[in-house]
């Protein structure tokens, strides 16, 4: 019943959010409509209901299929295969939500009258961009880092976007369905 | 030691006054090196909770003189434990170059050896190897404790061959007395 009303309490501050069709296990899932709105409800979030707590910032990338192109992986033949398995072309899944966007997912915990809360903010693959939290919540830092570093996406005011996992020479990001690798100094 | 020390008397009547011993500067160089081979403390993945076994008191890796030092001036050995992502490349061939000479590897694990299932992805170094010169290849996913006991015993087995006229070389690599990686 919590889910519900605090549902309702965000949807009444903020009437252009909506229910996400497809939500977060049993969590209450908001879909945001547009990227201005992200840092007022964050705030609103924080400094009204309680959560304090900022779990997680990650995206996920609905471009079709991945092209098995982008794999490391070298074609050997197979000492019992009669020639060398062709690469599948990639099939895409029928009934599955492809579109040319980036989904941000933001995950956000409440420790009085414990309750998590998912955030979606759709952005477009080609200069996808969106507000940075790290004012809001210090943690927001190296986790917009990181989706920066596999996603490609870009945070506006983060104080310091820089990749952090991958090494700093690489080319593209590599969690992007059309990543293809380029040969490094390690590769040889 | 114990062994040395019990045999000791027997060995030392060889000689008048009965307190000295003849030897080669090799075999006896060799030997002490062997007894006292210290590993850089590191871990890199999951390999490294193997390793932790081998040093704990079950396995207890101090009965081979393999005791662990903080850092790499100090140490003789650097044992690759884990997958080497190409981040960590270049502070694996900075820590090699930090250790004193005569200096040993032992690549631990399929990930060390060569990428193991990882081999086919962008961010992990396929075989420390390309890196660094390795003396012991260790097999496994992860090795058990009595492997890497193994590795040590075959390391030692390597040291016991080596000749302080040619140089520091454990390996024929080394023989030329370097395994300097064209580091100043």
């Amino acid at each position: 019943m919590t889910n519900e009303r605090v549902t309702a309490q965000i949807l009444a501050q903020f009437p252009q959010l909506e229910k996400d069709p497809s939500p977060v296990k049993d969590y209450p899932t908001l879909r945001l409509p547009d990227a201005a709105s992200l840092l007022p409800v964050i705030s609103h979030l924080k400094d009204s209901l309680g959560f304090s707590y900022l779990d997680m910032v990650t995206a996920v990338d609905w471009k079709g299929p991945v092209d098995p192109a982008g794999y490391v992986r070298e074609e050997r033949a197979h000492p019992f295969q009669a020639k060398p398995a062709a690469a599948a072309a990639a099939k895409p899944l029928p009934g599955a939500p492809y579109r040319d966007a980036f989904t941000l997912v933001y995950a956000l915990s409440r420790f009085a009258n414990p309750l998590k809360i998912f955030l979606k903010l759709d952005v477009p693959r080609e200069q996808p961009r969106a507000a940075s939290l790290a004012r809001i919540f210090r943690t927001a830092d190296w986790q917009e880092r990181e989706v920066f570093d596999l996603f490609g996406i870009f945070f506006d005011g983060h104080p310091d976007l820089r990749r952090i996992l991958t090494l700093e020479s690489l080319q593209g990001h590599p969690l992007r369905k059309d990543y293809a690798h380029a040969e490094d100094r390690f590769d040889r | 030691m114990g062994v040395a020390l019990e045999k000791f008397p027997a060995i030392c009547g060889v000689l008048p006054g009965g307190s000295g011993i003849l030897t080669t500067a090799d075999a006896f160089i060799n030997w002490s090196r062997k007894s006292s081979v210290w590993p850089v403390t590191f871990g890199l993945a999951c390999c490294a909770i193997e390793m932790m076994a081998a040093y704990a008191s079950r396995f207890d890796f101090d009965r081979l003189g393999v005791i662990p030092r903080p850092s790499p001036r100090q140490a003789d050995l650097m044992l690759i434990a884990g997958t080497v992502s190409k981040k960590m490349a270049d502070p694996i061939v900075q820590i090699y170059r930090q250790m004193p000479e005569p200096r040993f590897v032992i690549s631990m694990g399929s990930c060390a050896n060569c990428g193991g299932p990882f081999h086919d992805s962008y961010a992990v170094l396929k075989g420390v190897d390309k890196i660094i010169p390795v003396d012991v290849y260790l097999a496994g996913c992860p090795p058990r404790p009595e492997a890497l006991y193994y590795a040590v015993l075959k390391l030692q087995e390597k040291i016991q061959q080596m000749k302080i006229g040619h140089g520091a070389g454990a390996a024929p690599q080394q023989e030329r007395g370097s395994r300097d990686l064209g580091a100043p």
